[in-house]
């Protein structure tokens, strides 16, 4: 990771008589691993700095005095190593007998059994009794949320405060040293920690557990059932653990969610947020001949861009067959986003994907609350922050306390003048940049100082993020749902295209829904609903629903096996964790003409021309192998576009005076199939800051009435102190079916009405 | 006959008595004699005698051998594997189960299953545990792998029932609180062995 320079040198190095052929700049360990030799860590964790804590990686280099870490020292040619011989076994037997040294004997209930480090390792070096003492404390068990600490069985390993402060970004957890008395602590209040509950999945032992599964279940009885998580767009790696609900009820439930920690994470949403499948479905005949009739006079069809890729397919076939309009809020805006990008880009794609984001040495995110809209892209930031010192300009009319840390300059814009800020952008990351004339010219006409005043983003705060730039390369731009929905999309579109065509920033442009990128490939979306419309988990006249609140039931995203599409361009497999008893989309369309038998039968007809491929289902890998490189499903092939530079003039920037309310799901929240989950379920709260409060006469705790987009909204106003300025925080996870239809723009000015309480 | 000496199982260690018999005679008439001698000897009332001092002692002296089965029943041996009995602390009281699940997860016939939760005293308890006696064939793995002789066969082998399930609650198995003083330590497979004590080492406490 450090040596960038040296990247294509190749050296030759020996290990264990094996010899290895590796580029420079790789740590003993990871070419041992890599070569398939073996040497046991206690604290080693892929995706952080080696930490160094449980010195049980030691090796022996031929011609060096001692033993030498392989986690963190660098293979050197020509380096002959052993990685075990009778020291060297002598010296990790006897830090697993200091490991083990008062770890309590409740092997027999702890949560960790069966899939224990320490318990492993005692056995691998053969440690069955206790020559070494110390003096035991009491050490009582903390509750963090989620998560619950039990300091007793903790080893010290760090891994938890690494992966918390080098990927989370929270930066929660820390070491309070003294020796035998060291222990993690929590640094932070549990509301103020995420509660991704990456600490708890690295723990190699049953010191951090969830506090949900704790003592329900051994790890041995779970099944693991490899999934895609289905909350955001990052579609993350995870596997849904399975077992029989209890004694008397056979169905399965899903018991707790893990994931390969080791090369991925997931965020609070993806870990906490697994029981929102639909319960005690049978098939109603009756609904299911509605349906057709339902479906055989209807006009138009909506749905949410949380379906399958093989869904949206079905869709399509269906238009193509029937002639219905298809309506998808959420991705329509991003697809014409895209396709205006992409016009200017001359790919279908855009450039950039997470590993590029996480090795990036500078990154500037615009238009998206990051934190909350995609955890495992902040988590990229994070680790761009941490590991290569990325600057990291943040441009949003809502500071974020959260992310504070990482980000080296807050650029704050007004609402709705993302416009003029794509264009003041474009103005300066193509500075000095060969470029056409007439964008030259574009620029040069650009009316500075009037997009400065109404975007209230300085001239000098941009010179600062020029300053920023100038010296290193690989730099990124992330740009989110703030912009696909906005009234001069198209326009902000072609602004980033020239970023990313002309300039040195490759771009991420993040999907605002889970497949909203493979809905808008697949899909040919209409704009406007007409006639009899059926919602598939959005508001319809005839409703199909995974939140069981439809005409005829669906299966939700736990229950169905198929693909997503990710915003690493990605199409990610997804499998079938628990049963379902109801109708599935593929059971009407085969009712009504699309004969396939199963749903999964249209993955190998994604549109090759959109630059899906065609392999079966069964067929997509699913796994990351030893050396961390991801194989699941495989990577979208980006198409050329034709280039058409058309560029229209900055419109007049709108002007939201007084109070406004943003559109955002907070905290491990994404739609309302994360707010139906036992663990993540809360009341949505309008959230303001003590300015917003007076500009709006609210006080703590008053419950306001608004309208937005012909959707009521009740809330509870509650006073934020750490949020500045008049923009309020308006989630929308708990709308149920109309959730789906806020996709507009997300800034908006309703009329708040207070309601007597 | 006690315990110990079915537990026993050094062979020849035990008051076996060898029986000396003559040899058999190598001639017919050597046969013949013998047959001639053994029927006038007048065995037969030694035999009758014996029959009739038992009958009187049986009878008139309350030295009855015959076990009135159900009413009475002869000890069996503790490695006997019959209906599971599931023990409590002669401390406490409260029933030994930890909730590990090593029973469940070393069940060859897959019969038995156990729910447990996170109580309010953050211990693991055990809400519920049954086991399927239509499947469990008494191999007695369960009473074993048990680090905690909570799990044990108990003497019970009479497995007739109106329904099978009259055995497989945990209540029904555990013994009853009442009778806590009456409960026996298991003695047979996976039961401590006798030199435990001596097999202990002691962690060292140097401070």
């Amino acid at each position: 990771m450090t040596a960038r320079k040296n990247k294509t040198k190749t050296i030759t190095l020996t290990i264990d008589g094996k010899v290895c052929q590796t580029e420079y700049g790789k740590t003993i360990l990871q070419v041992a691993r890599a070569n398939d030799i073996y040497i046991p860590t206690m604290c080693y964790l892929s995706k952080v700095e080696p930490i160094a804590s449980c010195r049980m990686c030691v090796v022996d280099v031929e011609g060096v005095d001692g033993m030498i870490l392989s986690c963190q020292e660098k293979a050197t040619d020509g380096a002959v190593i052993t990685t075990n011989n009778e020291a060297i076994f002598k010296q990790r037997q006897n830090i697993m007998k200091l490991y083990d040294v008062n770890h309590p004997l409740e092997c027999g209930v702890c949560d960790k059994s069966g899939e224990c480090d320490l318990q492993n390792k005692t056995m691998e070096f053969n440690v069955s009794q206790q020559d070494f003492t110390a003096r035991d404390q009491h050490r009582p068990v903390e509750n963090w949320g989620f998560i619950s600490y039990d300091p007793a069985l903790c080893i010290m390993c760090e891994k938890c405060v690494h992966v918390c402060n080098e990927v989370i970004g929270d930066e929660a957890l820390a070491i309070s040293a003294g020796g035998y008395n060291s222990t993690i602590i929590n640094t932070k209040p549990a509301e103020d920690c995420s509660q991704c509950g990456e600490c708890m999945a690295v723990c190699p032992v049953g010191a951090l557990v969830s506090t949900d599964f704790k003592y329900s279940a051994n790890a041995w009885e779970l099944e693991k059932i490899p999934a895609s998580c289905s909350h955001c767009s990052a579609a993350c790696q995870m596997y849904y653990e399975v077992k029989t609900t209890s004694i008397e009820d056979p169905e399965p439930r899903i018991y707790r969610v893990t994931n390969n920690y080791e090369f991925s994470s997931l965020c609070g949403a993806g870990r906490f947020g697994f029981d929102f499948e639909n319960r005690n479905v049978a098939k109603d005949p009756d609904a299911f001949a509605r349906t057709l009739d339902a479906f055989r006079q209807a006009e138009t069809i909506r749905f949410t861009a949380s379906i399958t890729n093989e869904e949206a397919l079905i869709f399509q076939q269906f238009k193509e067959k029937s002639g219905v309009k298809l309506i998808c809020e959420e991705a329509r805006g991003y697809q014409q986003f895209m396709a205006a990008f992409s016009y200017v880009t001359g790919s279908s794609l855009y450039n950039s994907d997470l590993k590029k984001l996480s090795e990036s040495r500078a990154a500037v995110v615009f238009g998206t609350r990051i934190n909350d809209d995609a955890p495992m892209v902040k988590y990229h930031l994070t680790m761009a922050s941490k590991h290569h010192q990325a600057r990291i300009a943040y441009m949003h009319p809502i500071e974020d306390a959260d992310i504070q840390n990482i980000v080296t300059q807050l650029m704050k814009y007004e609402a709705g003048s993302e416009e003029g800020v794509a264009a003041l952008l474009a103005k300066t990351l193509l500075e000095g940049k060969e470029i056409p004339d007439t964008i030259r010219s574009y620029l040069n006409d650009l009316d500075v100082g009037n997009l400065s005043a109404e975007s209230n983003l300085g001239e000098e705060e941009f010179d600062l993020l020029k300053k920023s730039l100038w010296k290193k390369s690989g730099f990124t731009l992330v740009a989110g749902a703030d912009l696909y929905a906005h009234p001069q999309a198209e326009n902000i579109a072609r602004l980033l295209g020239l970023i990313e065509r002309y300039s040195d920033f490759d771009v991420l442009l993040i999907p605002p829904a889970t497949n909203a990128l493979g809905v808008s490939l697949i899909c040919d979306l209409d704009d406007e609903a007409t006639g009899y419309t059926i919602g598939y988990n959005a508001e319809g006249d005839f409703v199909l629903s995974a939140l069981g609140e439809g005409d005829l039931d669906m299966p939700a995203l736990n229950q169905q096996e198929g693909t997503f599409t990710s915003l690493d361009k990605r199409v990610v497999p997804t499998h079938v964790a628990l049963p379902y008893g109801g109708y599935v989309l593929n059971d009407i369309m085969s009712a009504l003409g699309l004969k396939k038998r199963y749903t999964i039968d249209y993955t190998s007809s994604l549109p090759v021309e959109q630059g899906f491929r065609a392999i079966e289902f069964d067929a997509l890998p699913d796994y990351f192998d030893i050396t961390g490189e991801e194989h699941r499903g495989y990577l979208l092939s980006p198409f050329t576009v034709e280039k058409k530079l058309e560029l229209k003039p900055v419109s007049a920037l709108p002007t939201y005076d007084g109070i406004v309310l943003y559109q955002c799901n907070e905290g491990n929240q994404f739609s309302p199939f994360t707010q139906k989950t036992a663990q993540l379920k809360r009341d949505a709260k309008l959230r303001g800051s003590v300015q917003f409060s007076t500009v709006a006469k609210l006080k703590e705790g008053d419950r306001v009435k608004f309208t937005l987009h012909g959707v009521e909204y009740q809330r509870v106003f509650t006073i934020d102190t750490s949020m500045k300025g008049t923009v309020a925080i308006n989630p929308a996870f708990d709308m149920g079916l109309s959730s789906a239809s806020v996709s507009y723009y997300r800034f908006s000015q309703p009329k708040l009405e207070r309601m007597d309480s | 006959m006690s315990l110990e000496q079915f537990k026993n199982r050094n062979v020849g260690t035990q008051a076996y008595k060898m029986i000396e018999s003559e040899p058999t005679p190598p001639t017919g008439m050597g046969r013949f004699e013998r047959v001639v001698k053994r029927t006038f000897k007048g065995e037969l009332f030694v035999g009758l005698g014996v029959t009739m001092r038992e009958m009187i002692n049986a009878l008139f002296k309350g030295e009855m051998h015959t076990i009135k089965y159900p009413m009475e029943k002869l000890p069996i041996s503790p490695r006997y594997r019959a209906i599971h009995d599931m023990l409590r602390l002669l401390e406490s009281g409260h029933y030994r189960c930890i909730g590990c699940g090593l029973c469940e997860k070393i069940c060859i016939s897959d019969c038995i299953r156990m729910d447990t939760r996170y109580d309010e005293n953050q211990r693991k308890e055990v809400t519920e545990y049954t086991i399927n006696f239509g499947r469990c064939i008494f191999c007695g793995y369960c009473a074993e792998v048990c680090p905690e002789l909570a799990i044990v066969h108990g003497g019970r082998y009479e497995t007739a029932s109106e329904q099978r399930a009259s055995f497989s609650l945990f209540e029904d198995m555990l013994t009853p609180i009442d009778a806590l003083k009456q409960q026996k330590e298991f003695d047979g497979f996976g039961a401590v062995t006798p030199n435990a004590d001596n097999a202990i080492k002691k962690t060292p406490l140097a401070y």
